[in-house]
C-alpha cells in the first residue's frame, strides 16, 4: 500500500500531453508504472480535450407489439462468422428488425436447437442436443402467472461485439426525431457526438469514448445490439414487457480482449419480477441462444392492496391524455431502473464491458408529461395525480426532452485506446477516466428551464460524491426527487444542513434530481464535479473539498469536473413541477408504504454481515447470515427463504474488527426484488434523503453518508423464486460477496433446484439450506 | 508479446503487432479499422513473471513457461507450519482433485506455493505432501520471498494488511492461461462446485459433463440442515467421514462415545493448543494419523456444541458401519 504512488492530475495531464506528441521533460513527466488507480498507467487521450464531445442520449430499445402468430419461415439468429466472432452486423440488424420468432412461451423453448449448434460442434464439441432458449427448462423457471401478465410489448436485442450503429432503432424512438427537442431545430435532433450530419438518426455512430479516440474493437466492448448510444428501456405500468436477449458473442471464450465472459444472465435491478426473470447468477445462457425475460410491470401489493382499483394514483397513462387504473400500491411505484449482466464470477467484467442499460418506468404519477393533470395545480383533485416532473409535453407519456438519463462509469483503456480491465485487481477495479453515457467528459446543451436528471452510478467499484457548480465554483441549487429510482415522500433541497452536495453515490445507486437553469444566462457553463477520491477499489479514500476539486488538488484523476452543461435560451413556458412545492411540510409526492410498529415488532429478523470471514484467512468478501459462518457464494445454497406475503427486517452490517482498520472496506449492498425502507442507520434516524425514501442499495462503511450498520424493512409479495443479495462493488461480488435467497410459497417443501447451464442444455442440481 | 499474440491468433484473435503501435503514435493518426485495433488479452507471458520456483523434488521451474502456460491451473498459497486454516484448504483442494480424477496432471495442474520459504524447504514440502497423501499432478513450490510476493501480487492475492505470513490470502486462483479467464474461489466451497468450474466451464464445456443429476421433475424434498450439519459439511468433511471410512483423518461415526464431551469440544476448538500442551489423548491421536495436524478452524463453544450434537445424532441415526476405521474403535 505504502509503495503505491498516487497519480496526480498534473502528472496525468503531462503524460497526456506527451501522448499528444509534445516533448515533456522533468521529473514525474511519465507516470508509467504507477499502480493508481488502474494498475496500467494513465489511459491515453489521443489529443482529446475535456468537454469537446457531445453527450449521447440513451437510445430507446422500443416497444413492439408481441405477434400473435408465429411465422414458421422466420429466420433464426444469423450464424456466427467463426469461432472467434459473432454474426455479420448487417445480417444481425436485418434479423433484429424482423418480428420475434419463435413466440415467447411459459416454459423455456427447447423445441428448437441452438441455431449455432453446428458451429459450436466445430468450435467446442459436437452437441447431442441443444435448445434455442437458454432459460432453464420446465416448471422451475417457467414464467409465473404467465397468462395473467402476458407480455403485450417486447424488445429484442443481441449482446454483440462493438460495431457501428446502423440506425436500426431510429423508428422505435417514441419521439421519432420529430417532436419537441428531438424534432428538427430541437436541441437533441442531432444524435451525433460531433453534431455532424442532418440529424434524426443514430446511424453511423461508432463506439468511441471521444471522436478523437480510436473506435473500440468487437472484443473490447460487448453491448446490447453491439452499438452506441447505450440503451434505454421505456415501459409503463400495466403493460408487461418481454425482453428477448440473444447472445451473439464469440463461441471462443478467449476472444474477449482480456476480460468478460461470453455467457450471460441479465438482472433487472429492483424489478418487481418473478425469480425466473430476475437474472439469477447461475441461470446463464450461451452464444447462439436467447433468454426471454418477462417483466410484468405490476405495482407491488397487486394481490392485496387496492384490489378494486379505486385509488386514482394507482394508474398508468392510457396514451390519450387519461389513465387506466390498476391494482396494487401506488406508494410503491418505481421510476428509474437499470438492468445489467449478473454472470457468476464475471459480473464486474461484463457490466464494465457494456452489458448495462437503463429503464424508465412510467405511471400516472410519473407520466413523463409535464402538462397533463398536474398535481400542483389541484393537489386534492383525484384527476390531478401527475407530479409533472420535468419531461416535455409533445407525447402523451414518456417525454425525454427535459428528462435525461446519465450513466456515469469510470473506464480505462490501453495504449491502443481499447477498453482495459484488470481482472486480477479484486480489491475493486477503478478506471481513471469518467464517462457519461459512454463519452469521456462530454458536454450537454440544456435549455434555461427545469430538468430532471436520472443519475446512475454504473461503475464497478467507484463511488461518487457529485457537486453541481458554475464555472466560478458557485453551487447550483437542486432538489432530489427520487432515491434509487423511487420517488420520495418529499423533495429534498440541496445544499442542506446535512450535505452541500448530492449524497455519496455507491455503485448502482440512482438519484433523480431536478435542477432549474432559468436563472442562468444562455452561454453559462455548469459542471458536474466528483468529490470522492479513491486510491484503490476498496472504498473512497477521502472527500475532496470543492475548491480543491476545482483546482486540481487531488491525486485521483477521476476527481473534478466530468460533465459540462451549456445553457441555451428557452422560449417556452416551463410548466413542470417546482420541487420546492414538495419539500417537507408542503405537498407530498409519493408517501411511504404503511408499515405498522406491530408489524416491525413481529417481523422475522435476519442479519447479514459483510466482511472478513472467521479464521485467519484474508478474505474480506464473505457474508455471514444470522451470525453464522462467513460464507462464500455457492448458487446451491439458499441463505434465506422468506415466505411470499411476509414482511421481514434485515440488518445489513459491516464487519468491524478491532485488529483491522475495517473502515477500509465499504460495501454498497443490493437486495434484489424489493426496495426497502431504511428504519435506522447505526441506530439513529437515517439522513434527510433516506427518511422518505425507498432504497434498493444500502451503503455501509466508513465513508461519508453511510454507517456501519442499518436496518431495513422489506416485503416479499406476488412472486416466488431465486433471488440474490450482494455487494454491488461487483469485484467484491465476483469474489463471493454474493448470496442466494429464495421467496418461497408458504408451506413450500421443495427448494428450487439449482440450474447448471451447459452447451447441451440446463441441468439441475439439488439446492441446500444451511440452516433454517 | 509476439509469442503470445501468435499463439493466441490460433484462437482467432485479430491482433496485429505492427498496428499495435499505430494508435500510440499520436492523435493525428486516423483510427484504423476496428478489427486491426483489437487488443489481445494481456494476461499472458507479458503479464506473468517467469519467477524461479523450486518444487518439492528440488527441481527449479519457471512460473510462466513451466507451470501455467497453456494450462488450466488451480493455485493457492500456504505454509506447512500453519495450524489453522491451511490444513483444511489443503484437504479441500485434495477433495477437488479427487473429484477431477485423473485429469489432474493431464489437462489440469494444481500448485501450492509456500509463503514461508525459510521454513518450507523442498524436503519439508515433500513430507507435508506425504502427510496429506497428495496425488499426482499437484506440485508444491517454494521460492524467494520476493518472488512469492510478486506472484501473490500478480495473481491478485497480495494481503491488504500484510501483518505476517499468516495473513496471506487463502483463496484458490483458478484459470485457463490460454483463454485468459481467471477466477478466485474460496477454499470453503463445495469441492464439486469447484471441480465443475475447473473441469467444465474453464474448458468452455469441451469436456462433456456426464455426472448423473436428477431430472428437475424428480427433485426431492430438501430438509433444512442443522447448524451442525452445515459446519460438518464445510469444516470437517474434507478430512472426515461419518461412517464412510477413514479419510485424511478418522471416520467420526461414534466418535462422541470415544472421548469425554468436554475434551472433544476443546479438541474441536483448539487442537493446536492441546498438541502444544502435549495432551496425551491429542498426542496419541496425532501419532495415529501421521501427525497431520487437526486444524484450528476458529470455532467457538456454540459451534463445537452444534457439531457434537450433530455427530451424536448421526451416530444414533445410522447403524454401525460395516468397516471400522480404527482398531479399538468402540461401537455406539
Amino acid at each position: 500500500m505504502n509503495s503505491r504512488r498516487a497519480l496526480t492530475r498534473n502528472r496525468l495531464l503531462m503524460s497526456a500531453t506527451f501522448a499528444a506528441g509534445l516533448l515533456v521533460s522533468g521529473p514525474g513527466a511519465l507516470a508509467r508504472g504507477s499502480d493508481v488507480p488502474t494498475g496500467a498507467g494513465p489511459s491515453p487521450l489521443f489529443g482529446a480535450t475535456p468537454f469537446t464531445t457531445r453527450m449521447l442520449l440513451l437510445e430507446e430499445f422500443g416497444r413492439q407489439t408481441v405477434p400473435t402468430v408465429d411465422n414458421p419461415n422466420a429466420p433464426r439468429l444469423p450464424q456466427a462468422g467463426g469461432c472467434d466472432r459473432g454474426p455479420d452486423g448487417q445480417q444481425l440488424d436485418q434479423f433484429l428488425a424482423q418480428p420475434m420468432s419463435p413466440l415467447p412461451q411459459r416454459e423455456a423453448n427447447t423445441a428448437y436447437p441452438n441455431p449455432w449448434a453446428a458451429r459450436i460442434g466445430q468450435c467446442v464439441r459436437p452437441l447431442a442436443t441443444s435448445a434455442i432458449e437458454g432459460r432453464p427448462p420446465g416448471e422451475f423457471f417457467a414464467h409465473q402467472r404467465w397468462s395473467e401478465f402476458l407480455p403485450a410489448v417486447y424488445a429484442q436485442t443481441a449482446t454483440a461485439g462493438a460495431r457501428k450503429n446502423s440506425g436500426l432503432r431510429d423508428a422505435y424512438q417514441r419521439h421519432q426525431y420529430s417532436v419537441g427537442e428531438f424534432g428538427p431545430g430541437g436541441l437533441y435532433h442531432n444524435a451525433m457526438p460531433d453534431n455532424s450530419g442532418p440529424g434524426g438518426t443514430t446511424n453511423s455512430i461508432e463506439i468511441r469514448f471521444h471522436p478523437k479516440m480510436p473506435v473500440q474493437g468487437p472484443n473490447a466492448l460487448w453491448t446490447f445490439d453491439g452499438t452506441f448510444p447505450p440503451k434505454l428501456m421505456i415501459a409503463r405500468y400495466g403493460e408487461p414487457v418481454l425482453f428477448r436477449q440473444y447472445n451473439a458473442l464469440p463461441i471462443d471464450p478467449a476472444v474477449n480482449g482480456g476480460f468478460g465472459a461470453h455467457t450471460l444472465t441479465t438482472h433487472h435491478h429492483n424489478g418487481h419480477n418473478p425469480g425466473e426473470s430476475d437474472g439469477f447468477t447461475s441461470a446463464y445462457f450461451f452464444p447462439g441462444q436467447y433468454y426471454d425475460y418477462r417483466w410484468p410491470m405490476l405495482l407491488a401489493g397487486y394481490d392485496r392492496i387496492n384490489l378494486d382499483r379505486s385509488e386514482p394514483h394507482a394508474a398508468t397513462p392510457d396514451g390519450q391524455g387519461g389513465t387506466v387504473r390498476i391494482p396494487g400500491a401506488w406508494r410503491e411505484v418505481m421510476s428509474t431502473h437499470w438492468f445489467h449482466d449478473h454472470m457468476l464470477d464475471f459480473t464486474a467484467q461484463n457490466v464494465y464491458k457494456g452489458s448495462a442499460a437503463m429503464m424508465n418506468i412510467y405511471s400516472a404519477v410519473d407520466r413523463g408529461n409535464e402538462t397533463i393533470g398536474c398535481n400542483y395545480a389541484a393537489p386534492n383533485n383525484p384527476n390531478n395525480v401527475n407530479l409533472c416532473l420535468p419531461s416535455g409535453s409533445a407525447l402523451d407519456w414518456g417525454n425525454r426532452d427535459y428528462d435525461v438519463n446519465l450513466m456515469i462509469a469510470d473506464k480505462a483503456w490501453d495504449k491502443k485506446g481499447q477498453l482495459y480491465f484488470n481482472i486480477f485487481n479484486t480489491d475493486g477495479f477503478l478506471g481513471d477516466r469518467v464517462t457519461v453515457n459512454g463519452q469521456w467528459m462530454p458536454y450537454f446543451d440544456v435549455r434555461a428551464r427545469r430538468y430532471r436528471f436520472r443519475i446512475l452510478n454504473a461503475s464497478v467499484s467507484r463511488y461518487y460524491k457529485i457537486a453541481i457548480v458554475t464555472a466560478a465554483g458557485v453551487r447550483v441549487p437542486f432538489h432530489m426527487v427520487a432515491n434509487d429510482g423511487n420517488i420520495m415522500e418529499h423533495a429534498v433541497a440541496f445544499p442542506n444542513a446535512q450535505s452541500q452536495d448530492l449524497p455519496t453515490q455507491g455503485i448502482a445507486e440512482r438519484y433523480d434530481i431536478v435542477v432549474d437553469f432559468k436563472n442562468y444566462a444562455p452561454g453559462t457553463k455548469i459542471y458536474f464535479v466528483n468529490l470522492a477520491e479513491h486510491d484503490d477499489g476498496r472504498r473512497p479514500k477521502k472527500l475532496i473539498a470543492l475548491k480543491d476539486a476545482l483546482s486540481s488538488k487531488f491525486d485521483d484523476p477521476a476527481v473534478g469536473k466530468f460533465l459540462e452543461l451549456r445553457v441555451a435560451a428557452y422560449s417556452g413556458v416551463d410548466r413542470s413541477m417546482n420541487p420546492a412545492d414538495y419539500v417537507k411540510g408542503k405537498l407530498t409526492m409519493v408517501p411511504l408504504p404503511e408499515i405498522t410498529p406491530q408489524e416491525i415488532a413481529a417481523a422475522r429478523k435476519r442479519t447479514f454481515e459483510f466482511g472478513r470471514s472467521n479464521g485467519t484467512d484474508n478474505q474480506p468478501w464473505t457474508i455471514k447470515t444470522d451470525g453464522g459462518r462467513g460464507l462464500n457464494m455457492d448458487p446451491h445454497r439458499v441463505s434465506a427463504a422468506p415466505s411470499e406475503g411476509s414482511l421481514e427486517v434485515w440488518t445489513i452490517k459491516n464487519t468491524v474488527d478491532a485488529k483491522e482498520p475495517i473502515a477500509g472496506w465499504d460495501h454498497p449492498v443490493h437486495i434484489h426484488f424489493e426496495e426497502g425502507r431504511i428504519l435506522n442507520r447505526d441506530g439513529k434516524a437515517p439522513p434527510l434523503w433516506e427518511e422518505g425514501a425507498r432504497k434498493d442499495v444500502y451503503r455501509i462503511g466508513g465513508f461519508v453518508d453511510a454507517g456501519q450498520s442499518l436496518q431495513v424493512a422489506l416485503r416479499f409479495r406476488e412472486f416466488m423464486g431465486t433471488y440474490m443479495e450482494h455487494c454491488h462493488n461487483t469485484q467484491h461480488e465476483d469474489r463471493s460477496m454474493l448470496l442466494r435467497w429464495d421467496i418461497n410459497k408458504p408451506g413450500q417443501l421443495v427448494y428450487i433446484p439449482t440450474p447448471v447451464p451447459e452447451w447441451e442444455g440446463v441441468l439441475y442440481e439439488a439446492s441446500f439450506v444451511p440452516k433454517n | 508479446m509476439g509469442t503470445a499474440v501468435a499463439r493466441r491468433s490460433l484462437q482467432g484473435m485479430a491482433a496485429s503487432v505492427g498496428l499495435a503501435m499505430l494508435a500510440a503514435a499520436g492523435p493525428a493518426a486516423a483510427p484504423a479499422p476496428a478489427e486491426a485495433q483489437a487488443s489481445a488479452s494481456p494476461w499472458h507471458g507479458e503479464y506473468f513473471p517467469n519467477a524461479k520456483l523450486v518444487t518439492q523434488d528440488g527441481k527449479t521451474v519457471r512460473f510462466y513457461d513451466d507451470l501455467i502456460k497453456d494450462r488450466v491451473v488451480v493455485i493457492n498459497f500456504m505454509f506447512t507450519s500453519c495450524r489453522d486454516v491451511c490444513p483444511m484448504d489443503t484437504a479441500q483442494m485434495r477433495a477437488v482433485q479427487a473429484a477431477l480424477g485423473d485429469r489432474v496432471g493431464k489437462d489440469i495442474f494444481f500448485y501450492s506455493i509456500s509463503v514461508d520459504p525459510k521454513t518450507d524447504t523442498p524436503a519439508v514440502l515433500k513430507s507435508y505432501m506425504q502427510t496429506f497423501k497428495v496425488g499426482p499432478g499437484w506440485t508444491f513450490l517454494t521460492g524467494s520471498q520476493a518472488d512469492v510476493e510478486l506472484l501473490q501480487k500478480k495473481l491478485g492475492v497480495a494481503a491488504v494488511t500484510p501483518a505476517s505470513v499468516k495473513d496471506h490470502d487463502t483463496r484458490f486462483i483458478v484459470g485457463n492461461e490460454a483463454t485468459g479467464q481467471w477466477m478466485k474461489r474460496s477454499a470453503h466451497e463445495h469441492p464439486q462446485v469447484m471441480a465443475d468450474l475447473v473441469g467444465g466451464y474453464l474448458f468452455n464445456g469441451k469436456v462433456k459433463d456426464t455426472k448423473a443429476r436428477p431430472s428437475y421433475s424428480n427433485a426431492v424434498q430438501i430438509n433444512n440442515q442443522s447448524e451442525g450439519a452445515a459446519l460438518f459439511r464445510t469444516r470437517c468433511a474434507s478430512c472426515h467421514t461419518l461412517g464412510g471410512g477413514p479419510g485424511l483423518g478418522p471416520d467420526l461415526h461414534g466418535v462422541v462415545n470415544k472421548h469425554p464431551q468436554a475434551w472433544l469440544a476443546r479438541w474441536i476448538k483448539e487442537p493446536d493448543k492441546m498438541l502444544a500442551e502435549k495432551d496425551p489423548r491429542a498426542v496419541a491421536l496425532a501419532a495415529q494419523w501421521r501427525n497431520l495436524p487437526m486444524p484450528n478452524l476458529k470455532l467457538d463453544d456454540d459451534d463445537a456444541a452444534a457439531l457434537i450434537d450433530y455427530l451424536r445424532q448421526e451416530t444414533r441415526k445410522t447403524a454401525k458401519p460395516e468397516h471400522t476405521a480404527q482398531a479399538g474403535r468402540q461401537g455406539q
